[in-house]
């Protein structure tokens, strides 16, 4: 919920899909044609150094050693690669534990909004109800609220939750959720996009087929878990994919958060907060190949998955 | 009971109600809440005092940082998309109409899959002054290596051109879904009636890409309004960049909060914000629907 | 509701819960809080095994956040309920965590053994309106630090004593590549807020006027003196003798000849320079015009969090680790010494000194000289320096003259300091 850059999901992965099947287009004569070609390449290729050598820089800076560092003019080609960094970092920082956080805290995430957001599209695309209206614009409304308005509250309402973490019934005398994995991941749980979203998905079912259900004797969980639930499974994998991509990159919360709870940090609140142990210039190589560290999981992942992603993807956009 | 529970009637509140507890809990309240706080004063470890409106007086007519803040973030927000969107067509269009897309489009969403803070230490290198990899590229042509971050003048601007690289790919995408979904036809019209390609991207493309230009510009001028985490990275320990050239108006009010304890002072700029974003975004609604075309 | 009411509701239900067993205080558990790393803080580590073994039931823990981070993580961890239980706080949030009642007052035996093993001016650091507020630790000083090296390769023996004379060397060494920009720099700032207001303040001194007022209720930034302080920095900016490209960091690398530090940083600099740390790196009083110079320096205390289930464990630990052992130096003061820095005990710091280097006398001498004055300790201290930090930036950039910038930062800290009690 209030992830502002959540609705922006939805068509990237349709145009992932589409980007994907649309076939290449090419207007004009031949030699038109080239003059169009060299642009377009030269253009994708400018485009794509762009995005790539900001991650060459640093792992080549991951790579210096510290003379190289503190030489002036600063050597920029490293000519005695420090491989050896690579393995430092993961004993001068607590890389495994912030990975495994952050894979715990966003599947957590991702799987409570799949399922919130499933129930809850559902109740409002297949039945009539007094009140169906009125939650409809609720959440269509709700996705305006922008992240900081939820910032202070959600604080203090995580540390005066009653009966946990030490509070009593009105919520005093302890830490309450904060300073637990739940702290991180139930101000996520419900997505307002994603009701929305699911929501159409379930609206192109036919509520004939769910009928039928009802008259052979189905009960109500059953026909949502076991009939309308798998035919919108290209939607939830829509929804997956994205919830996770912008929860595995979540900070600010969570750096707020796990403050002085380092044990619940993950990858990139530990970097961020813990820039200052490599402070001096001669150790700034060990930030970079700590940084290259924590990008390098989920690229593997992303470019090992990409067909399926784009695949899984490609049959749900029909009705995005 | 178990009936009732299990009946079509009571299915849709089964359904809802982990939807409508949260709401209660994580929406409702801490708006409300919010909106309390903002009309106090309130470190959060002694009682609040309620101020009434003070906060918000204060904000808007004494407080020399609050409306320069505003400005600066509005600038982050309006010049991430002034360069982002152009560019993004641009390639888009190239994009469209290249081979090896499976190749572009790894190359254009690496960002998309790398962690901000990651993004934000990178670049932290990249605009070095003296030995940044950006400054010894313009080296190579003659060209000065201004202070990229250290520089109040190019300190925004920095931060703006690495928020549009890591969105680049993304509404390059977007774009590229736009322009496929544009049927031939239209262009085979314009072309019998003697259009160049000018004229066919003014009078074709760009009226019938609108509900995409719509999406992209809304949602990134929303996200780019709240938007501070990037900034944290590329200026650490300076508070907003130098002389606080790029604090926006959300960090500020992160500092306030966390770091100062004015809690009521905080929940009052995040309503201004707010109230702010929304009226912009009704605007944009409006002015961009004018063309007739409805978004999605 | 009240902080009383709280209190009582919370004291009433405590026990009852089985939520308690998520507490962390039920198992003796003492947090440590503070902004060292753990190479730092190795001997304070060290002392804490020693503690525990010696104290069954008892566990400890050091939690390290980054300087920059620091007084946020103390708040926010505050205001969740998860506060350690010792801090080690910057003497200036003091009196902004004493009045939010955030820590906790020493008890009689410990303050006991503080006014009588500290030296007055490191009590008063830790005390707010008559009240002591905790165990003075790291005290900080600034001085001008040069590199010997590049003065001499310049052709100058002597560090400057006056403000033309350091701009004079600066220019002279400054180089810059082909873009321009500094390869060496003359003299050197830093970008966070301590390295650009914690200099300012020291030159202030060193010109003879302190930059608050002595209740703390207004400031001396309009004053003639700060304006020429702020004038000769954005002066330096403007010929292009620094320039925020190269900055304190970059001593290390021996890129920077000149800048005002404090000694804390001897710990990074040895490790740079190895065995030429002393032929590189001079300590000389900050240059000044006129009058006797001065300078600031500050100190840290260790505090008890109000709330902590473990107070009287955490004041015994705490005169534990401040107490000089028999074979020499305390704990704390042990940690201190190898950082470079200064203990605030006077047992402790006769020791460090008697076996200190030129960098160590260089430092004492403007102690002992009555040179160095308190930073004083006053309202919302960081929220002030920040304000501060933001115009003298604007300064340096040009954007303003220090009169305006220090205008402004006037009614803007004014404005702060009016809200205190």
């Amino acid at each position: 919920m209030a992830d502002t850059s959540l609705p922006a999901a939805a068509p990237a992965v349709a145009a992932l899909a589409e980007a994907a099947a649309g076939p290449p287009v090419r207007p004009g004569g031949r030699g038109r044609r080239i003059a169009w070609a060299v642009l377009t390449y030269t253009l994708l290729t400018l485009g794509a150094l762009v995005m790539v050598l900001p991650f060459l820089d640093m792992l080549l800076g991951a790579l210096r050693t510290p003379a190289e560092r503190l030489a002036r003019p600063p050597v920029y080609w490293p000519r005695d690669p420090q491989w050896g960094n690579f393995v430092r970092v993961f004993d001068e920082l607590p890389l495994l534990r912030w990975l495994a956080n952050s894979l715990g805290v966003t599947a957590a995430i991702t799987v409570l909004q799949i399922l919130t957001s499933a129930m809850g599209g559902y109740a409002l695309a297949k039945f009539h109800f007094r009140g169906r209206l009125g939650m409809f614009r609720f959440a269509v409304g709700a996705q305006m609220f922008p992240f900081f308005i939820f910032l202070i509250p959600w604080f203090f309402i995580l540390r005066y939750f009653p009966l946990v973490g030490g509070n009593n019934l009105l919520g005093v005398g302890g830490m309450g959720l904060l300073g637990s994995y739940a702290a991180l991941v139930l101000p996520f749980a419900v997505s307002w996009y994603g009701i929305f979203l699911m929501r159409q998905f379930f609206l192109a079912i036919p509520d004939e087929l769910l009928d039928a259900a009802r008259m052979d004797g189905a009960g109500e969980f059953y026909i949502f878990f076991r009939i309308a639930l798998p035919l919108v499974g290209s939607g939830l994998a829509t929804l997956a994919i994205f919830v996770f991509l912008y929860h595995w990159n979540e900070v600010l919360w969570t750096m707020t958060v796990t403050r002085t709870a380092p044990d619940l940090q993950t990858l990139p609140v530990g970097i961020y907060l813990l820039r200052g142990a490599f402070e001096q210039e001669a150790t700034k190589s060990l930030q970079q190949a700590a940084i290259c560290v924590s990008v390098l999981p989920v690229l593997i992942v992303f470019l090992a998955l990409q067909r399926y992603y784009v695949a899984s993807v490609t049959s749900g956009s029909v009705k995005g | 009971m178990r009936a009732f529970l299990s009946s079509k009637k009571a299915a849709p509140w089964l359904f809802l109600s982990p939807v409508i507890l949260f709401a209660l809990v994580f929406f409702v309240l801490p708006v409300v809440f919010a909106a309390y706080v903002s009309l106090t004063t309130w470190d959060s470890l002694t009682p609040p005092r309620w101020v009434g409106l003070r906060n918000y007086e204060y904000l808007l007519t004494r407080d020399p940082v609050f409306l320069r803040t505003l400005w600066q973030t509005l600038y982050f927000a309006i010049g991430t998309l002034a360069i982002g969107v152009p560019l993004a067509l641009v390639l888009a269009y190239a994009f469209s109409r290249s081979r090896h897309q499976g190749l572009w489009r790894v190359l254009y969403t690496v960002p998309m899959v790398t962690n901000i803070v990651a993004i934000g230490f990178i670049f932290w290198f990249v605009f070095r002054q003296t030995d940044g990899l950006l400054n010894r590229v313009l080296g190579l042509f003659g060209l000065p290596g201004p202070g990229w971050l250290t520089d109040p003048g190019l300190a925004m601007t920095s931060a703006i051109l690495v928020f549009v690289w890591m969105e680049l790919g993304r509404n390059m995408l977007l774009f590229a879904a736009g322009l496929g979904s544009i049927d031939e036809s239209y262009y085979e019209a314009a072309k019998l009636d003697g259009a160049g390609h000018w004229q066919l991207f003014r009078f074709v493309t760009l009226p019938l890409l609108r509900p995409t230009l719509l999406f992209v510009v809304i949602t990134g001028f929303i996200s780019g309004m709240s938007y501070f985490t990037l900034m944290l990275v590329l200026f650490p320990g300076t508070q907003g960049g130098p002389s606080r050239a790029a604090l926006t108006t959300g960090q500020y009010m992160y500092q306030m909060a966390f770091e100062d304890l004015r809690m009521g002072r905080a929940s009052a700029v995040s309503y201004i914000l707010f109230a702010l974003v929304s009226v912009v975004t009704l605007i944009q609604l409006r002015v961009m629907r004018r063309g007739g075309v409805d978004a999605h | 509701m009240t902080r009383g009411m709280i209190r009582v509701l919370g004291a009433c239900s405590g026990t009852a819960l089985l939520a308690g067993a998520l507490s962390a205080q039920e198992a003796r558990t003492i947090q440590v809080a503070t902004h060292y790393t753990q190479e730092q803080a190795a001997p304070l580590l060290a002392c804490f095994e020693a503690y525990e073994a010696e104290h069954p039931g008892i566990t400890i823990e050091h939690q390290q956040t980054a300087y920059g981070d620091f007084l946020q993580t103390i708040l926010t961890s505050r205001v969740g309920g998860t506060a350690p239980d010792i801090y080690n706080v910057y003497s200036v949030w003091v009196p902004q965590l004493a009045s939010a009642g955030v820590l906790e007052p020493p008890p009689a035996g410990v303050a006991d053994f503080i006014t009588q093993n500290y030296s007055p001016a490191t009590v008063g650091a830790a005390t707010i309106g008559g009240q002591l507020w905790g165990i003075p630790t790291e005290l900080s000083i600034y001085a001008l630090v040069y590199n010997r090296k590049l003065l001499e390769q310049a052709g100058y023996g002597e560090p400057p004593r006056t403000w033309a004379e350091l701009r004079e060397i600066a220019q002279k060494i400054t180089t810059t590549n082909d873009q321009g920009n500094i390869d060496v720099g003359g003299y050197a700032y830093g970008t966070s807020v301590a390295e650009g207001v914690h200099p300012f303040y020291a030159q202030m001194f060193a010109e003879g006027v302190a930059p608050f007022a002595e209740d703390g209720r207004s400031t001396n930034l309009t004053s003639p003196e700060a304006v020429k302080v702020l004038s000769e920095q954005a002066a330096l900016f403007a010929d292009g003798i620094t320039s925020n490209a190269i900055t304190v960091d970059n001593f290390a690398s021996g890129a920077v000849a000149m800048q005002i530090s404090a000694n804390w940083n001897k710990f990074g600099w040895q490790e740079a320079f190895g065995d030429q740390f002393a032929d590189t790196v001079g300590v000389a009083p900050i240059p000044h015009d006129g009058g006797e110079g001065g300078t600031m320096l500050y100190s840290f205390l260790w505090a008890v969090d109000a709330t902590s289930d473990a107070k009287e464990e955490s004041w015994d630990l705490l005169s534990y680790l401040n107490t000089p052992r028999a074979d020499g130096l305390s704990c704390t003061g042990e940690m201190l010494a190898g950082m470079g820095a200064f203990s605030g005990n006077t047992a402790d710091l006769e020791r460090m000194t008697a076996g200190g280097d030129a960098f160590d006398k260089a430092y004492v001498e403007e102690v002992t000289s009555g040179r160095a004055v308190t930073q004083p300790n006053i309202w919302q201290a960081a929220e002030a320096d920040r304000i501060l930090r933001g115009y003298i930036d604007q300064a340096w950039a040009g954007s303003l003259s220090a009169e305006e910038a220090l205008a402004s930062a006037d009614a803007e800290i004014q404005a702060i300091l009016d809200e205190q009690p």
